[in-house]
Parts: C-alpha cells; sequence; structure tokens
C-alpha cells in the first residue's frame, strides 16, 4: 500500500524524517519495501503562472501561454487546453530533464528550446505523466492556487511517498488511518481522526431505503446514506494528488470521495445512481439460478449460486464488494447517489473475486475482514468530503441493517506471561502505556490485564497476540539472547539417515559430482528414455495418454526388466501431474531422474569436459492409491568418460566392469557385501541388451546398470556412449546386514596359486567363480580373477579365465604338498563341472 | 685380500655403469652387498684371519663397502636425471587423481545441521507431497484465509480428492508431524524440498530448498530464539556477526520477527551484497502460535517454544557468492567443481 508522507503527518502530528518514519514502523512490523520520492529526477522544473494565452499564428491545435517563473517571463507552445490564465502550473523551462512520454523504457531526456510551427517555445508546461508521477498524458497539471510561485514543483507538490509491503493479519493497515495509528504509538503522539462527529440529526432520511440482509454469516453489515444534487466533474488538485500518489487514478467527484475514503480509512464503499436501483430496495443475498449481472467492465456475467450479490428490487446490481453493476453506475447525468458502505464475509468475496479474477483493492481489503463498527464511519466521512467538493448534498445515514451486533470478549493476560513467552521482563507501566497507545481498554485486576481491543484491531484474540503487541512497541531490542536449556530429546520419528550422506560420500569418493536436479519433469522427457519405434506417440509430445506406457509394458521385458519397469524405472506406472503447472515442461513428478540426468550429461558435454561422471540422489514419486505417493530417495548415475589415473593425457574408457565396480563399492559401503548380489542380463528398453545388468538380493531388484540404448541415448542428443546406473537405494538398506562383523584371517602364510582355464562362453564367471570357491574349501582364502582372454589361441566359442586363488590354514603352514592337494581338486571340479581345460 | 678387494671394485663399478634403471641397480645391490654377496663373506671371513691382518683387512673391506655403496647412490641419483643430466621438472602437473563432489547445497545443509546438532537439534524429513491439512490447516492456516496468499501453491491433480493433495510450499507441515508423533521436549530441524508457483529469475525458483526449525518445552522463550539465532548467524558467517529482529508475521507463529544479519562482506558498512544496508535478511521466525500447539494436541498453557525457517540457497549464496539461484539446479560441472 502506498501511503503519502504527508497524509501520515497530516493525521499523527509526526515532525520526524520520512527515513526515521520507514524505520520505526518497519520494525513494528510494518515494512516500508520503498520510500518514492516525487520529483527525485527533477531538475529545474518550477511552480509557474499562466500571465496571458495568446494563440498561435499558424496553428489552431496549439495556443501560446506566457509563464512568470517568479524571475521571468516565458512564452511556450503548448498543445493542452485544460487551463487559464491565473493558473499556477508546473513549469520546465528550456535546459531542464523531463521523463520522454513517449519512450518505451523510462528515460530522461533534457528539454531545448524548439521552434514549432514558425514560434519558438523556450520551456514547457507539463503533464503527470512528463513528470513521472502518473500516466495520465491528458493535459498538463494544474496546481492549487496556493502553490508557491517559483519554487521548486518537488516541494509545492510534497512529494515522498512510503509503500508499505503488508501481512494478511492487518486488514486495518490498509488504511493511512491504521498506519497513522501505529506511528502515533511509536512516536507517542496523538492520531488526528479525520472522521466527523456525528451530525446525523442535523441530516435526517429524506425517504426510505429498504435494507434487507438474507444471512448476516455473508454481510454483517449494510450501511448507506443518500446524497442528492449530485454534481459529477473533476475533483479538487488536492484530493486528485493525493489518490494518484496513492496509487489511485482519479476519476470523477463521487468515485474519487469513495476512493479517498477507502485509502484513509480502509473502508471500501459503493455508489449507485439511485434512480437506477428499482423499488427503492437494496437486499443482500445469494445469487439465484439463472440470474445475470453486466458488470461494470462490460461483462455480461452468469451468476453462480454461491455469489453474493447486491440486489434491487427485481434482481442483481452488483457483485457484493467486488464490482459494480452497469446498470447503476453512477454517470454525468446522476442527480440522487446511495453509498453502500458494508461488511461483507471475507471468504466469500476472496472466492468470487479469485473464481472471476476480479482482484481489487476494495476486495483485498474485504478478504481481510472489516470490522463492522467501520461502515458508518466510512459513511460520515464521505458524505463530509463530497460537501466539501461541493459534489452533492450528504445524508449522515439514511438506512443501516446491522442484524447481530458482535461485541468480541476482552482477553485476559497474566502480567507474568510475558516474561515467561519473551525471556525478558517487561514492567507494568510500559506494558500499560504500550497497549493504551494503541487504543485498547485495560482493566487491571490483581496480576491479571483484562485487554479490550478497538474495534479495528479484531486480530487480537489471545494472550500471545497481546504479548506480541507489547512486545514490537517496546521494540525487539529489548530481548537478549539465551540459549534454550533442558531436556534434549532423544530420537525424532522421520529422522534422516545418515547412510544417505555416507552414500553421497562413497560416490564422491569414487568420482562422481553430486547434482540436485529438479522433481518436475515433463512426461515427453520420460517417454525419452524408451526407444521411439516402441512409442505410439512421437517423443516431443507430451504424452497425454497411457498408451505410451501400455506399449512400452508390451514391449520386450522379462524378469529384471519387468522389475525395474516397476520401481525403479517405472515406465509402466502414471506419474503425479500438476493441476496448475508453471509449462509442459514440468507437468509431472519425476517417476526416475534418469531422463534429467541424462539431459545433464548432454549439458556438460557441450563444454567438453572429459571427466563426466554424475549422481543424483533425490526422491522420485511413485503414486499409492488413497495415501501420500511415495518418495523413495533413488540413487542415479550417468558416465560419459573418465579420465584414467595414471597420465595426463589417457581417457579411461568405461566399459561395464568399470560401472559394476562402482556398484560393488556402493553395496559394500551400504553393508552388503559384494558377492550376496547377484548380476544377471537386463532385457530394459532404457539399457542396451548384452551391455547391461540388473542386481537382485534374494529375487528383490536393487540396481540396474549398463549402457544406455544407442537409440535413447540419441533421443537426448548424445552421440557418444553413455552408461547410467541406477540403485534402490531404500531396498539396499532392507537388505543390508548392518554393520560390518569382524572375521579373523590365518596368521600363517598363505600359498599362491595360479589358475587359467578355458570355458565355453556361454559359462559365466560367476559359475565358474562359484565352482572355485565350493571345490577349494576349506583351505581356499580367495580367488581374484585377473584376466579374460578370446582369441587366437582360444578355439572359437570359448574364453580363458585367470584367477589368483590363495590356499591356507588357521593353524599351520601349509606345505607345498597340501597346497598342491587343495589345487587340484579346485582344477578337477572345473573340469568336471564346467568342461573347463587348463591352459598353458 | 686387497687384490681381491681390487678386482671385485673394479668389476662393481664396471656393471654399476651399465645398470640402466631401477631394476638393474636393485639387482647390482644384491649381487655386490647383499647377503650372499662376495664383499659380505669377505667381511665374514675377517674374523679367521690372523690376529694382526684382522684390523687392516677389516678396515679395507668396509671401505670397499661404503665405496659401493656410495656408488650405487652416486648412480641412482644420476639415473633420476635425464639423459642430459637435466633435473624432474616438479612443477609438471599431477596426473589427474580426482575425487569427485558434493552439491554446494548438500554442503550447506550439512553445515547447518553440523551447527545447531550441539544445541541438540535432530534433522528430520517429510513428505514433499502434502496434504492441504499438514501444509496450511495445521499451521493455523485455514481455507481460504488470505495467508495462503504467501505462498503460491502446485496443486496435484488428483480425482479422487480435488485440493486435497499440494507439494509443500514449505518444510513447516513437518512440525505438526512431528508433534503429532511425540510428546515435548521437542528440539528438531527439518531440511528439504518445497516447492512454489513461481516463476524463475535470478531470485526466484519454483523448487528450492528450506531448513525448518523447532524447538518446544515448558520454559523455551523469545529470547532463546534470539540466541540460537545469533549463535547460528555467528558459526555459519563468523564471530562478528550481529542479529537483529524485527516484528513480523506468519500465521504459525505469535509472536512473529524476521531476522537480519550486519553483512558478511561489508561487516555493515554497506556494500552490493546488502544493498548498501548494512543488513541482509536471512530468515523468519517466531514463537509457535498457541493455535498451531493446540491442534497438534499439546496444552499452550504448558508448552511453548519457538520455530524457524530459512532458505538454503540463500545461505548458500551468501557463503559463496553465487548470484544467480537458478546455478543449484544446472548442475553445470563448472560451477559444481568450483564449489566443491
Ligand atoms: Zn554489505
Amino acid at each position: 500500500m502506498r501511503v503519502p508522507f504527508e497524509w501520515l503527518c497530516e493525521l499523527t502530528g509526526i515532525e520526524a524524517s520520512v527515513d526515521d518514519v520507514a524505520t520505526r514502523l518497519t520494525n513494528a512490523g510494518f515494512e516500508v519495501g520503498a520510500i518514492h520520492r516525487a520529483g527525485e529526477h527533477w531538475d529545474r522544473i518550477v511552480v509557474g503562472e499562466v500571465v496571458r494565452i495568446d494563440p498561435h499564428p499558424n496553428a489552431d491545435r496549439l495556443n501560446l501561454p506566457t509563464v512568470n517563473t517568479g524571475s521571468e517571463e516565458i512564452q511556450v507552445v503548448c498543445g493542452a487546453w485544460n487551463f487559464e490564465a491565473g493558473d499556477r502550473i508546473a513549469f520546465a523551462p528550456a535546459g531542464a530533464r523531463l521523463w520522454d512520454p513517449y519512450a518505451d523504457e523510462p528515460v530522461l531526456k533534457e528539454l531545448k528550446p524548439t521552434r514549432i510551427r514558425g514560434v519558438v517555445s523556450r520551456g514547457m508546461l507539463c503533464s503527470t505523466k512528463e513528470l513521472g508521477i502518473s500516466d495520465d498524458h491528458e493535459g498538463i497539471l494544474v496546481l492549487d492556487s496556493g502553490a508557491p510561485l517559483g519554487r521548486p514543483l518537488a516541494e509545492a507538490l510534497g512529494g515522498e511517498v512510503l509503500e508499505f509491503e503488508l501481512k494478511a493479519n492487518r486488514p486495518d493497515a490498509l488504511s493511512v488511518l491504521g498506519i497513522a495509528r501505529e506511528a502515533a504509538a511509536l512516536y507517542g503522539t496523538q492520531v488526528r481522526s479525520p472522521i466527523p462527529d456525528d451530525r446525523a440529526g442535523e441530516h435526517g432520511p429524506s425517504q426510505p431505503v429498504q435494507l434487507q440482509i438474507d444471512d448476516p454469516a455473508l454481510c454483517a453489515r449494510y450501511s448507506a446514506a443518500l446524497v442528492h444534487d449530485v454534481k459529477v466533474g473533476e475533483s479538487p488538485a488536492w484530493m486528485r494528488d493525493r489518490l494518484e500518489q496513492a496509487g489511485v487514478r482519479p476519476i470523477t467527484t463521487i468515485v474519487d470521495a469513495t476512493n479517498y475514503v477507502m485509502l484513509e480509512l480502509g473502508q471500501p464503499l459503493h455508489a449507485f445512481d439511485w434512480e437506477t436501483v428499482r423499488g427503492g430496495f437494496i437486499g443482500v443475498r445469494t445469487a439465484r439460478p439463472g440470474e445475470r449481472l453486466v458488470t461494470l467492465d462490460g461483462q455480461d456475467r452468469e451468476l453462480t449460486p454461491e455469489t453474493l450479490c447486491i440486489v434491487d428490487a427485481e434482481g442483481p446490481v452488483a457483485l457484493a464488494g467486488v464490482m459494480g453493476g452497469l446498470d447503476t453506475e453512477v454517470t454525468d447525468t446522476t442527480a440522487t447517489v446511495l453509498l453502500e458502505s458494508a461488511t461483507f464475509d471475507p471468504v466469500s468475496i476472496r472466492r468470487t473475486a479469485h473464481r472471476l479474477n476480479l482482484r481489487s483493492e476494495a476486495s483485498r481489503r474485504f478478504e481481510k475482514g472489516l470490522p463492522p463498527e467501520l461502515t458508518v464511519l466510512a459513511l460520515r466521512r464521505c458524505v463530509q468530503l463530497i460537501e466539501e467538493i461541493g459534489a452533492g448534498r450528504g445524508e449522515i445515514l439514511t438506512a443501516d441493517a446491522y442484524p447481530e451486533p458482535s461485541d468480541p470478549a476482552p482477553v485476559a493476560l497474566a502480567f507474568d506471561r510475558i516474561e515467561r513467552l519473551m525471556g525478558v521482563a517487561y514492567d507494568r507501566g510500559e506494558v500499560r502505556q504500550a497497549l493504551s497507545s494503541l487504543e485498547f481498554g485495560l482493566d487491571e485486576v490483581c496480576d491479571e490485564l483484562r485487554v479490550t481491543s478497538p474495534f479495528w484491531r479484531r486480530d487480537v484474540t489471545a494472550p500471545a497476540d497481546v504479548v506480541e503487541e507489547v512486545a514490537r512497541l517496546v521494540g525487539y531490542e529489548r530481548i537478549p539472547d539465551t540459549l534454550p536449556t533442558g531436556q534434549v530429546m532423544d530420537l525424532a520419528p522421520g529422522e534422516i539417515d545418515e547412510r544417505d550422506d555416507e552414500a553421497r560420500d562413497v560416490m564422491a569418493g569414487l568420482g562422481f559430482a553430486e547434482c540436485v536436479t529438479y522433481a518436475l519433469t515433463s512426461e515427453a522427457r520420460m517417454a525419452r528414455l524408451v526407444p521411439p519405434d516402441l512409442l505410439d506417440a512421437p517423443p516431443d509430445s507430451p504424452l497425454g495418454d497411457e498408451d505410451a506406457w501400455a506399449t512400452v509394458r508390451e514391449s520386450a521385458m522379462d524378469g529384471a526388466g519387468r522389475a525395474l519397469a516397476d520401481r525403479l524405472l517405472p515406465l509402466d506406472r502414471e506419474p503425479l501431474r500438476l493441476r496448475n503447472p508453471l509449462s509442459m515442461e514440468e507437468n509431472v513428478l519425476r517417476l526416475t531422474g534418469l531422463g534429467t540426468m541424462l539431459e545433464t550429461l548432454r549439458a556438460n558435454r557441450r563444454h567438453a569436459d572429459r571427466d563426466l561422471l554424475l549422481f543424483d540422489f533425490q526422491p522420485s514419486f511413485l503414486a499409492r492409491d488413497g495415501d501420500l505417493p511415495e518418495e523413495p530417495n533413488f540413487l542415479t548415475a550417468v558416465i560419459g568418460e573418465r579420465v584414467s589415473a595414471g597420465r595426463w593425457n589417457e581417457t579411461g574408457t568405461v566399459e561395464l566392469p568399470f560401472v559394476r565396480g562402482v556398484v560393488d563399492e556402493l553395496l559394500a559401503r551400504s553393508g552388503l557385501p559384494a558377492d550376496e548380489a547377484s548380476h544377471d542380463d537386463l532385457q530394459h528398453p532404457t539399457f542396451a541388451s548384452g551391455a547391461s545388468a540388473a542386481v537382485a538380493y534374494r529375487g528383490r531388484l536393487l540396481a540396474a546398470y549398463g549402457e544406455v540404448d544407442a537409440e535413447v541415448a540419441e533421443a537426448f542428443d548424445l552421440d557418444e556412449r553413455s552408461w547410467a546406473l541406477l540403485v534402490d537405494m531404500p531396498a539396499v538398506r532392507e537388505a543390508s546386514a548392518g554393520p560390518p562383523s569382524f572375521s579373523a584371517w590365518s596368521e600363517y602364510p598363505s600359498a599362491l596359486r595360479d589358475l587359467a582355464i578355458v570355458v565355453d562362453a556361454e559359462v559365466s564367471q560367476a559359475e565358474v567363480n562359484d565352482a572355485i570357491l565350493r571345490a577349494g574349501r576349506p583351505l581356499l582364502q580367495s580367488a581374484r580373477l585377473f584376466d579374460e582372454y578370446r582369441g587366437e589361441q582360444i578355439p572359437p566359442g570359448k574364453r580363458s579365465l585367470a584367477y589368483a586363488l590363495s590356499y591356507a590354514a588357521p593353524d599351520r603352514t601349509l606345505t607345498d604338498k597340501q597346497a598342491d592337494r587343495a589345487h587340484n581338486r579346485v582344477v578337477r571340479a572345473l573340469q568336471h563341472r564346467l568342461g573347463a581345460e587348463l591352459r598353458g | 685380500m686387497q687384490e681381491r678387494l681390487d678386482a671385485l671394485l673394479t668389476s662393481a663399478r664396471a656393471e654399476l655403469a651399465v645398470a640402466a634403471d631401477d631394476a638393474a641397480l636393485e639387482q647390482w645391490r644384491v649381487t655386490h652387498l647383499g647377503r650372499r654377496s662376495e664383499l659380505t663373506g669377505l667381511l665374514r671371513s675377517v674374523g679367521s684371519l690372523p690376529r694382526e691382518e684382522r684390523r687392516e683387512a677389516g678396515q679395507a673391506a668396509n671401505a670397499a663397502r661404503r665405496e659401493l655403496e656410495e656408488a650405487l647412490e652416486t648412480r641412482q641419483t644420476e639415473l633420476r636425471r635425464g639423459a642430459d643430466g637435466a633435473q624432474l621438472d616438479v612443477t609438471m602437473p599431477g596426473y589427474p587423481v580426482r575425487l569427485g563432489s558434493l552439491h554446494p547445497l548438500t554442503r550447506t545443509l550439512r553445515e547447518i545441521r553440523r551447527v545447531l546438532a550441539p544445541l541438540g537439534f535432530r534433522a528430520v524429513s517429510g513428505p514433499e507431497v502434502e496434504w492441504d491439512r499438514y501444509n496450511f490447516e495445521l499451521l493455523n492456516i485455514p481455507a481460504d484465509h488470505p495467508a495462503r496468499d504467501m505462498w503460491d501453491t502446485f496443486h496435484i491433480d488428483d480425482k479422487a480428492r480435488p485440493g486435497e493433495l499440494l507439494l509443500r510450499t514449505h518444510t513447516s507441515p513437518v512440525q505438526a508431524r512431528v508433534m503429532e508423533q511425540i510428546q515435548p521436549p521437542v528440539r528438531v530441524i527439518v531440511p528439504g524440498k518445497v516447492y512454489r508457483y513461481e516463476d524463475r529469475d535470478a531470485s526466484h525458483e519454483a523448487e528450492f530448498m528450506q531448513v525448518e526449525g523447532l524447538a518446544i518445552d515448558k520454559h523455551i522463550t523469545m529470547a532463546d530464539l534470539r540466541g540460537t539465532l545469533t549463535y547460528f548467524v555467528r558459526a555459519m558467517f563468523g564471530p562478528d556477526r550481529e542479529l537483529r529482529i524485527r516484528a513480523s508475521y506468519f500465521p504459525f507463529t505469535e509472536p512473529s520477527a524476521e531476522a537480519e544479519m550486519s553483512c558478511h562482506a561489508c561487516n555493515g558498512d554497506g556494500c552490493p551484497v546488502c544493498g548498501g544496508t548494512g543488513w541482509i535478511e536471512i530468515l523468519g521466525s517466531g514463537m509457535v502460535h498457541p493455535k498451531v500447539l493446540a491442534d497438534v494436541g499439546y496444552d499452550p498453557d504448558v508448552y511453548q517454544g519457538f520455530a524457524f525457517g530459512m532458505g538454503v540457497e540463500r545461505i548458500a549464496m551468501l557463503k559463496y557468492g553465487v548470484t544467480d539461484i537458478r546455478s543449484f539446479y544446472r548442475n553445470d560441472l563448472r560451477f559444481l567443481r568450483q564449489l566443491r
């Protein structure tokens, strides 16, 4: 809200500087976001007086005013006609700087003497737009006749405007008077209320206005006053200035007066042309089926049954608190006006304003809940203003419906409660002083204060509210620094798992850079995880239908691939959709982070870094019926290239075993020994078959990794080979055995034997390894694969595997003979069970 | 004896001159200085010589041994220089041995947790997709309350329960979730992602991280809040930081306070970081509203406490000098590696 400083000073008698007032109000909870200073950029613009106006010899639409600047008389060429000789105006002599009203961007331009149609103009009469104080470019700014001749314009206009960023709890502060009350309390001055005394007796009702409120819950009070002999015209400059400074465009007298009261007191008023209101009747009720209203903006609206309306004897004439009707609008010919001052239900107004997207200065005030006591005060002030500006002759209160007057109960506050909450003492005098300066009624009973809120402070309903009033009035500087003492809680529900930190540390230790990605994504981005030929819809169109996913479901997947598609890369689930997305690029919550991570990989490839290992450890969102979605933290890693440690220029090629090495280390560090999980071929459309694997433990899928399918990579604009790793960390946690347990090793030397065998290529390494471990028991301590070979010296369809085996006994040094015997058992088992041949 | 030593030295020097790498040097060492070397044999045999010869022979053999050891060292040094005798260039870059990195938000979150842990705050998490009830109603923000305008909300399109599911707009719903489940004392912080229906620019994100703090007990006061915040900004931004708080409004606290710290970049003199004011807004806070306490089943006449909430990106931006909040979500390796 914009509050002209001069207006605020008038209501408070404060003489402090604008900066000081802004700071103190801000600290008390009324945040001043900006101080606008009219004329901050003005230069040499002064108050001038039009001495005479001559016609332009060569142009009928121009005239030649001569302006007295206080020190000289200057003739200019002017295109506006809204002034007369004797008027005081804003005058810019040549050399002054003005806003260029025709530029798109605000820009200051120096004014130069110019020749216009043969006559030299050595200055300019300014419009408010050229001065940068409003967008109104019609006509020049005519000042009060009392404006000091020759003085800088900024001085004459006053100037500073405080822009408040107000909070939702203080409807009273949406008014100059409300801010003034706070400021006066802070500075210890008396508020000078602009509300005139009750003169109802002098101007009684001239004719009956029949009021009817159907539901007091929707309209607590409706007050009305008639204004006769209405003259609709331009308001005086002082009123127009204040309206403009406060950000409201002046229109005509009656509307200006109602807006002025809204700004000053916070009560929105509405003016009806009384002669267009049928039947001398005003009612407040919700709309009936089929009712329509043409509103002030010219729109013919069908009214929904929950819309609160103002009606006359025949039907709706206004949307209560939101917008008036066109038929009852005050016009140039209006003779009698009915002023409405009412208290509408905040929720009803808020809903209607939101639904119709018609939020206004008025509806914003109603939404916050206005006190019913204010209606008659606002009417009184408005009638006074209308008479003062000669716009009509008003009745103070013609009719008033207030079916259920409310009287809020006082709040009981024990004095010691203040210290208990704030942690610092306030003496009683100080407490009373703070509260009474804000016009709270006080009644002290023993150690308790009964606090009655003034009618405009309906937000104060509980002891804590009163404590806040005291604390902020005294100032938060009073509060000291202490640290909480007392018992510390032990375990909290939902405690963050330290192992999440460990998983991040492990990945960073393995060379991966952590990314934090958006949870919002598009269906199109997720659909690119499936090769386009498996999709019905092209990948760039948002997949609004379920067919695309169904296609994936039907595609070649079995076992691990299907399990993967069900959870870790859930292509056959429906994502949670937003009702109000910012764009179609982010219209769903992600089922998987892989699409986003492949995009991140692509983006990083553009600047040609050769070490591309990225991971993300943020939740995916899996919908559940009748409950919040599951939000598992899946770990998603992508790999482009890596630089191998060893030389400066060697780029390590990424192959499947590198990714497996990462998986093994991560699982081991998560409490799941690498040899406990099984790795099997993966059939899944996102991964290249034959170069990808699924990791399971006791039949449950824990992870998947491998090379990204070439078509999928292409869909993400990745032309080099890319690798991905997905880990279901919650599942890993459930599978893990907890902290590792110690097992003793033999203290006697080990006997080492190498073993190279040739087996059918179909025999998996896991089978060989398993056979070795079984046959080597109990002396075999470990078997480590150190080579794989296929090629010339090996028959086609076969491969060679080489292992380093280590034998030891717990209680003695093995003799060569004993070691050989154990090793031969392993060799025989391989020959016998797997058809292996010893090599070399 | 001396003759044998001379012959041995001659052949050893000759062999050493052609030893060209570390392996050859080692072989040479074993041959000439090892336990089974001729020289070692000679040294051992000194004891069997006649008494009058022992002294001289021992000295000669030991001198030969020293000479060979020195020759070995010299040769090693020679080999480490290049062929032209130049020394290795120690300014050559190291081979790329690179750890990965933690995201700056992760690092900032960890620091916040580490700083607050000694005060007894335990870190908890809660769902990002939340019921309206937890995100708003249990925080004293009923439906159609104008305070709802403070949070532009993403709603989930849910046919079964329209309007009830949303993306949480703050981490505060976890306050209610924790309090519903346990009795005081409560002392938790809640880090996590939150969402606002808001166009992105350099200082606004639609998705960002918050940390919420909550302390409830019988005697926790606003002074404790202020003390905790002062401790926090000093631990995060240095011991010279000053804190100031001013009145504010949040529906779930009463009284409410906005906290600012003296600018760490200019020490309060005014600079671009603080917009020339010397102060930086850092978080919102207050004493938990009695209605919030009552709604989770706490007796507000017995229990009281404070809550605060801050944006993690904002803290990280101040700490690392980042000027565009969107940088945190672009995941550009140049950014991630700079701030590792
Ligand atoms: Zn600064």
